[in-house]
């Protein structure tokens, strides 16, 4: 009896086989996970973006009619694949006659005034086409600077003049002007773009959303 | 002269196929391969299952044939099957039977999986073979979905994005998905490598050992309703009905001797 109770494997042999399969285990799963998992671990964990953090131009506030938004297609640099998406990284030398291998992310921006209604300060400029400090920030209040891309899915919306209501094509998503919802799928309004006015009128926008991740270009 | 040239073809024809059977084994392999007994009732709908082989294969083959022309770079995806189309000999019929078998091969899976339903064929002792169909019909659909996106076209590469933002609506672990399938937090470069990856090699190396153990497994059971599936009952069958017609026999042979008894 004492014979068959008897376990061939001892327990020094069953934890040094433990211990070599987990680590035998942990070399042939683990690297090829983390590396399939790099940009989630850099993104969500690192707070990597593969937009530099940098304002960049989208147009002038003295464009923007009243009563429709106008839209900007805007190029971010976008360093993704093809070099180490470090900040700085585009300013490494690259062999005589290649260009840097940063891309660009194309973002479509639908600014409007709010409620469709000019702001009087661009009426009674004098035509100076120069702001200063209190109607920047008076005009900042007043403007509205969305992405295009349905809080939905992500499909690009559209201002449809004759509703005068942006429109999502994909599952019929609506929003006002001011990009707030109205109707359809979306579970909120337009994702807003971070954004700053110059003195010059200029309108930068940053890759940056103020209310949310849309998960877009 | 015909007779004669008719007959040494096919004695040649014999003579090559036992050279190769007595090597190979060539020949019965094909008879097993090729023959399954089907059920009489609905023959025709038996044969959704190796439609959806043959447009496999043929996925796979034209697959291989655009893969020489096709350049998976954000830049040149939508160019290289441009030129695909336009400039390589026979790029549009390869592109075109590539794509229309791609559709055709859902609606056929569509119908096989109605037919094993509906013919009850995924009742015990198949109920893994359902489970592995599933999985195939799972995976085909990603393989559309992602091949889609590989034209880097706007109908493939919004689909993408809504793709992804569906995923992105998974509980819990929704950004780390989409961040996962985008290669970072936008569209790009990285997407398309991974969509690549994805359609070419990763989904393919799941596919082809899973319609091997499909198939393992219908030639393991055997068609539902074929003949064998009774083969039990009906040798039963016969036997019951050999007894009868036996005892039958020597029942009337006893009535006969009882006559000739009483004649006599």
């Amino acid at each position: 009896m004492a014979e068959l109770q008897r376990d061939p494997v001892s327990r020094g042999q069953f934890l040094t086989m433990g211990i070599v399969g987990s680590l035998v285990g942990a070399v042939l799963t683990i690297p090829p996970t983390v590396y399939l998992l790099s940009p989630t671990i850099q993104t969500n964990f690192q707070g990597r973006s593969d937009i530099p953090d940098e304002w960049v131009e989208a147009g002038s506030v003295w464009e923007i009619p009243s009563g429709a938004p106008i839209e900007y297609r805007v190029e971010f640099p976008q360093n993704q694949t093809y070099d180490a998406g470090q900040p700085g990284a585009e300013e490494e030398p690259t062999p005589e006659g290649v260009a840097p291998n940063v891309g660009t992310a194309i973002n479509t921006v639908l600014v409007s005034w709010r409620d469709g209604n000019l702001p009087g300060i661009l009426e009674d400029n004098g035509g100076t086409q120069t702001l200063s400090a209190p109607e920047v920030e008076e005009l900042s209040r007043r403007i509205n600077v969305l992405s295009n891309h349905c809080a939905h899915l992500g499909c690009p919306t559209r201002w449809q003049a004759e509703k005068g209501l942006i429109v999502c094509p994909c599952h019929g998503g609506e929003y006002d002007i001011n990009g707030g919802y109205r109707a359809g799928p979306p579970p909120h309004g337009l994702f807003r773009f971070a954004f700053e006015i110059r003195e010059n009128g200029g309108l930068y926008v940053k890759h940056d959303f103020t209310n949310g991740t849309p998960w877009v270009v | 002269m015909i007779a004669r040239i008719k007959s040494r073809t096919r004695e040649v024809a014999h003579n090559l196929a036992d050279w190769m059977e007595e090597r190979t084994g060539i020949v019965s392999m094909t008879e097993t391969f090729l023959f399954e007994p089907v059920p009489s009732k609905g023959k025709w709908l038996y044969t959704l299952g190796s439609a959806t082989l043959f447009l496999i294969t043929l996925q796979f083959l034209t697959g291989i044939l655009l893969l020489f022309y096709y350049a998976p770079t954000a830049d040149e995806a939508w160019d290289s099957i441009y030129y695909i189309m336009t400039e390589a000999y026979f790029g549009q019929f390869i592109r075109g039977i590539h794509f229309w078998s791609a559709n055709i091969l859902i609606v056929v899976i569509g119908l096989h999986m109605v037919r094993t339903f509906f013919s009850g064929a995924y009742k015990a002792p198949r109920e893994m073979n359902w489970v592995v169909g599933v999985v195939l019909i799972l995976l085909v659909t990603i393989l559309a979905f992602t091949g889609y996106a590989l034209r880097w076209d706007q109908e493939g590469f919004w689909a993408w994005e809504v793709g992804i933002k569906i995923g992105s609506y998974t509980p819990f672990i929704g950004q780390y998905v989409a961040t996962f399938l985008l290669g970072g937090d936008t569209a790009g470069p990285a997407t398309l490598s991974r969509i690549f990856a994805i359609h070419v090699w990763l989904l393919p190396a799941l596919l082809a050992p899973l319609i091997g153990a499909h198939l393992y497994l219908l030639r393991k059971h055997g068609e539902f309703g074929a003949e064998f599936e009774y083969s039990k009952r009906l040798s039963e069958l016969r036997e019951r009905r050999q007894i009868e017609e036996y005892s039958s026999y020597t029942e009337g042979e006893g009535s006969l001797e009882d006559d000739r008894d009483s004649r006599g």
